[in-house]
């Protein structure tokens, strides 16, 4: 059996790859794909600690972030689709000042 | 290195590289699909933690629908081409890409140093019922640690399980194990303080099982009780079948045959042979509804001496998930003469079996049970969530009033021009130019 360790440093690893993903890239797109990235990274460390209690409230807490997250995802791509109406980019350096 | 040891290694290294691939590709395509594929890594690893509904999920709303999702508006954007042209923080890529590593180095480091696996599993105290199979002691009063758990319990009956405190974990070279702890149980004859039996049990918390259950089997004769303790097995079977465990609390050992043919005693088949008295069989899993008519207990050794036959099909019988444990024992009737005659009888006493961890089966239970608030208040959101991606895109919000257009359009040209000037542009008393009014006049959209 594969060490809860294992699967933590893992679930760590991803979670680092998607914050540079949303600090570094400049597509809203892909800020929202690394979130995505980051929100699994966490749900694989929930579900190893659900094994290693032998409690299964750790994988429905998995399960609710990823109905939060599908919510999530309808809500930010529906900005970004109404944010590309007006400025014709999705370059979040172009988006940064406030204004309509 | 085991089987589990490399596939973790090589779904890891995939589901790391995917992420990677995904954060390094110049397109908005290739990135959503190298994400795909993270996903699914992440979706293999559930599977090998045991969480077989988790993974389903995973892929149909991760790897499926978030990701088609995703995909749609990349192409109804038209934004797959990256392109980096104007990087206006220089600064900001060194420093996360410094603040990324440290962070990574300390979680490290404090996942190693947490020691996380010496702490062990959540233990899982002892549950315990007790069956009261005593031929000739009637209605009993059955108490745990001095502590009544079922008055004037009759013959044949079962008490519900009781939860036992937990038993004490100690410390044994560095890893902690548990070494049982003895309880007590004591049965008196209703409604009295003579106790019947008192009997010493030592049971252990386990870690390997999600329910730790015992049974008492009480049987003997009130002048000779004896108590013997079966564990319950309480997993779920495969597919559509349930679980038989016997256990002889008669006087004599005993055979359980399965007379398959009226006709033909060569098809009879032999389900367990010579049970001695106070012993149990745990029998494989038996597929649902089971015919148990033909089945019956026989004295060890001559199938002929038929004792008792389980042809009540509303009693005996192989319901799905559950865990049934079968008591052949002896009842005492009264018939007027002094001894009294014992009846071989079977006592059924049932219990559900415990619902599979991370299946289903488990996840549907916890979800309509405990997190059922939680499962509501979600749906909620859902629906808010929805409501609010349908105004966020509706066309129509974001276009001016036709009647603001028309204002702006009918302003006099010679006012702008004025204004801008910063001058009269009209004579005194010169009449102000007008365009010719023209048929089905557009007003142009702003802001589109």
């Amino acid at each position: 059996m594969v060490q809860t360790e294992a699967y933590v440093i893992l679930s760590a690893v991803l979670f680092v790859l998607g914050v540079m993903g949303v600090l570094l890239k400049r597509n809203a797109i892909l800020v929202y794909m690394s979130v995505e990235l980051m929100l699994n990274a966490a749900n694989l460390a929930l579900v190893a600690f659900a094994r290693q209690w032998n409690q299964m409230d750790g994988q429905m807490f998995v399960f609710f972030v990823m109905t939060v997250a599908a919510a999530e995802v309808a809500i930010g791509l529906a900005l970004i689709v109404a944010i590309f109406r007006t400025k014709r980019s999705t370059n979040i350096d172009q988006l940064h000042q406030m204004e309509g | 290195m085991t089987m589990d040891v490399a596939l973790f290694i090589t779904v890891g290294v995939v589901a790391v590289a995917a992420a990677v691939m995904m954060l390094l590709s110049e397109n908005a395509v290739h990135s959503a699909l190298f994400l795909i594929i993270n996903f699914m890594g992440v979706a293999f690893l559930y599977l090998m933690l045991d969480a077989p509904f988790l993974t389903m999920i995973q892929i149909a709303v991760y790897a499926g629908a978030i990701m088609v999702l995703f995909l749609f508006v990349i192409m109804l954007l038209g934004a797959e081409k990256l392109g980096e042209p104007t990087r206006q923080f220089r600064w900001l890529a060194p420093v996360s890409l410094a603040l990324a590593l440290a962070f990574l180095v300390i979680t490290s480091i404090a996942i190693i140093q947490g020691r996380i696996d010496l702490q062990g599993p959540a233990t899982q105290p002892p549950a315990l019922r007790v069956v009261n199979a005593l031929t000739d002691a009637g209605a009993v009063d059955v108490y745990l640690n001095g502590e009544r758990v079922a008055p004037a319990l009759p013959f044949g009956e079962a008490t519900e399980y009781t939860v036992l405190p937990a038993a004490a974990v100690v410390a044994v070279d560095g890893a902690e194990a548990d070494t049982g702890r003895e309880y007590t149980l004591t049965i008196n004859a209703a409604g009295t303080d003579t106790a019947l039996m008192t009997s010493p049990l030592v049971l252990a918390s386990r870690t390997d099982r999600q329910i730790n259950a015992y049974t008492v089997v009480a049987h003997g004769t009130s002048s000779a009780p004896q108590a013997s303790l079966v564990s319950d097995n309480l997993e779920t079977t495969d597919n559509r079948a349930g679980r038989l465990t016997l256990f002889n609390a008669f006087e004599r050992p005993v055979d359980l045959w399965n007379f398959r043919s009226e006709t033909n005693p060569d098809d009879d088949v032999a389900v367990t042979t010579d049970l001695a008295p106070g012993s149990g069989v745990e029998l494989a899993a038996i597929p649902e509804n089971t015919d148990l008519r033909a089945w019956a207990f026989t004295e060890a050794g001559n199938k002929e001496a038929v004792l008792f036959r389980l042809n009540n099909p509303e009693v005996y019988r192989i319901r799905r998930d559950e865990a049934q444990l079968l008591v052949f024992a002896g009842e005492h009737i009264a018939d007027g003469t002094e001894q009294g005659s014992i009846r071989p009888v079977a006592l059924p006493v049932a219990s559900r079996a415990a619902a599979d961890f991370g299946g289903p089966h488990g996840a549907g239970e916890l979800l309509f049970t405990r997190y059922m608030l939680p499962v509501q208040l979600l749906a909620v959101l859902l629906l808010v969530a929805m409501i609010g991606a349908i105004v966020l895109t509706h066309k129509e919000t974001f276009q001016p009033r036709r009647r603001d257009v028309r204002r702006r359009v009918a302003q006099p040209l010679t006012t702008a021009i004025s204004a801008q000037v910063g001058q009269d542009v009209l004579q005194p008393g010169e009449e102000t130019p007008r365009l010719p009014p023209q048929e089905d006049e557009q007003p142009q959209p702003v802001g589109d």
